[in-house]
């Protein structure tokens, strides 16, 4: 078990500055020997990333590492030297954070293929993941696979990302309703993981942030053991990041823990304008 | 069975039921309910029945069509409103809609959690292909954009489109519609995107579909009309 409580202030798109209040868990489950889910919350730049492996003898555990401290080294190496150039075919009017994040997780897919194809009895291994990035009151998601990224703002609980499943992809065409995709044998059919190809399509998106909105990160061993409303309840009720990670991995486990268990949640408080404005001149971590 | 009643001065001029076939409204005496009216269109307007749902639609009629005292594009109607038409009322008479609740169950039966696989290149493309062919035969999807029609208010626009996933309702700059006036809160409501359709859900505010207030997220219909804020909306899909 590995626990962060990082606490870090950040400017909103209106120049408030937003307490940004983290905590992660991942646990093995009660089925599963080993877990192959990996995270990292990197908090000066408010950078979390969340990876689910896949592969038999453990291999897994290789490639969700590989993913998460990829995906951390990039974002960071750019920030230090602006010199870094942006490969790959990055599109639209995405910011700059976003296309970064994008062309992070398109390294870790190299990295992860490469891997495999340098040691034979890596072969097959592979890995979802799901990074955010918040920058002046901006969120920036890339994923690819099933892991989700959530927002639950003013007790509404939305899913931000797409799920890269055959099922998911069946209920978006209308095939299946939701409730037969999450009955379905075949829900772990991915139609997009990492390490499959040297090339893999990410999917990114933006979001502004509000105060007293919650990110929550998790692989899916979460969402099959717990609906989205007990999730949301728990979001809410738990008013400490680090309390609610713990409490959600603990109800994935009350109801089975079938599968690696893995959380982030990060918390944007209200920073109110009262005797902590003289913190702003000092404080205000500009990425 | 729904009815309408085309009324003049609260006399009766005509009465018609809604069924299967959509009732057509204008000057024109081949509609089935002609008005005869010079600020009545020749083909001003239609109901039908959608989905389990009474909507008036205007045909891009001269002087509008209105539903109590809101002019609409396309609205739900419940019993009870009006459809003004020139100086004609139609009253309708229905059965009430409510708004899709949310369903929070808990997870039941337990979960096969298999082996994850990724679909190689070729069985990709064949499940894929397969599904599109289905996909096709089921919904013949023309393109609908989900928009949000201003019918009263002080707002930044007269109308926006949905493109994103999450669509907030409030003051802030950072809002998609934009309150405008003193003591408007930073995000009043909000309305996401999910895979089976628009949701609207509250926020410093509780809104409001077809007069009455959300107990909790609520599926949009084509036709609804949203008031919070003193601010109406009619969310309808444009093709």
């Amino acid at each position: 078990m590995r626990l962060g409580v990082p606490l870090v202030l950040a400017k909103s798109l209106e120049g408030d500055v937003v307490q940004i209040v983290s905590g992660g868990l991942t646990d093995v489950g009660r089925v599963r020997s080993n877990n192959e889910d990996a995270f990292r919350i990197l908090e000066p730049l408010n950078l979390f990333v969340l990876s689910d492996g896949m592969g038999g003898e453990a291999h897994g555990e290789i490639a969700s590492s590989l993913a998460v401290e990829t995906i951390i080294r990039y974002c960071s190496d750019a920030k230090e030297d602006s010199g870094v150039t942006l490969h790959g075919a990055s599109n639209e009017n995405w910011s700059e954070k976003t296309r970064r994040l994008q062309n992070a997780v398109l390294d870790a897919n190299f990295k992860i293929f490469q891997s495999a194809q340098n040691n034979p009895e890596q072969r097959g291994m592979g890995a979802t993941v799901t990074a955010a990035w918040v920058n002046e009151g901006k969120l920036s998601i890339a994923h690819v696979g099933d892991s989700r990224a959530y927002l639950l703002r003013s007790g509404n609980l939305q899913q931000l990302t797409n799920d890269h499943s055959l099922v998911a992809e069946q209920v978006r065409r209308g095939i299946l309703t939701r409730q037969q995709a999450e009955e379905s044998d075949m829900q772990s059919v991915l139609l997009r993981a990492l390490g499959a190809h040297p090339d893999v399509e990410v999917e990114v998106d933006e979001a502004a942030i509000y105060p007293r909105d919650v990110l929550l990160l998790c692989s899916d061993g979460l969402t099959r053991m717990v609906t989205e409303p007990e999730i949301a309840g728990t979001l809410q009720a738990e008013t400490d990041a680090s309390s609610a990670a713990h409490k959600l991995v603990e109800l994935a486990n009350d109801r089975g823990g079938l599968d690696n268990v893995t959380v982030i949640v990060a918390r944007f408080q209200d920073e109110s304008k009262g005797w902590r404005s003289w913190l702003r001149r000092g404080s205000a971590k500009k990425d | 069975m729904a009815k309408l009643s085309l009324m003049f001065e609260n006399k009766l001029v005509k009465e018609v039921p809604v069924g299967s076939r959509p009732v057509s409204i204008g000057r024109s005496p081949d509609n089935d309910l002609p008005v005869d009216n010079l600020a009545v269109s020749n083909y001003h307007a239609r109901v039908y029945v959608e989905a389990g749902r009474l909507v008036v639609e205007d045909l891009d009629s001269l002087n509008g069509t209105f539903v109590n005292d809101l002019r609409v594009e396309r609205a739900t109607l419940h019993d009870g409103d009006s459809i003004w038409i020139g100086k004609h009322y139609i009253k309708v008479d229905a059965t009430a809609d409510a708004a899709i609740p949310w369903d929070s169950g808990r997870k039941t039966a337990a979960p096969k959690i298999n082996e994850t696989m990724v679909l190689d290149t070729k069985a990709r493309r064949d499940m894929l292909q397969q599904a599109a062919a289905m996909g096709e035969r089921s919904q013949p999807g023309r393109l609908r954009m989900p928009t949000l029609v201003v019918l009263s208010g002080r707002v930044d626009q007269k109308e926006y489109v949905l493109t994103n996933k999450l669509t907030v309702i409030g003051k802030s700059p950072m809002a998609t519609v934009r309150l405008r006036g003193w003591f408007k809160p930073q995000m009043a409501a909000q309305i996401n995107q999910r895979d089976d359709g628009y949701y609207l859900g509250t926020g410093d505010k509780v809104p409001t579909v077809n007069g009455t207030a959300i107990p909790g997220p609520v599926r949009l219909s084509d036709g609804d009309l949203i008031e919070v804020c003193g601010v109406r909306l009619n969310f309808i899909f444009r093709e």
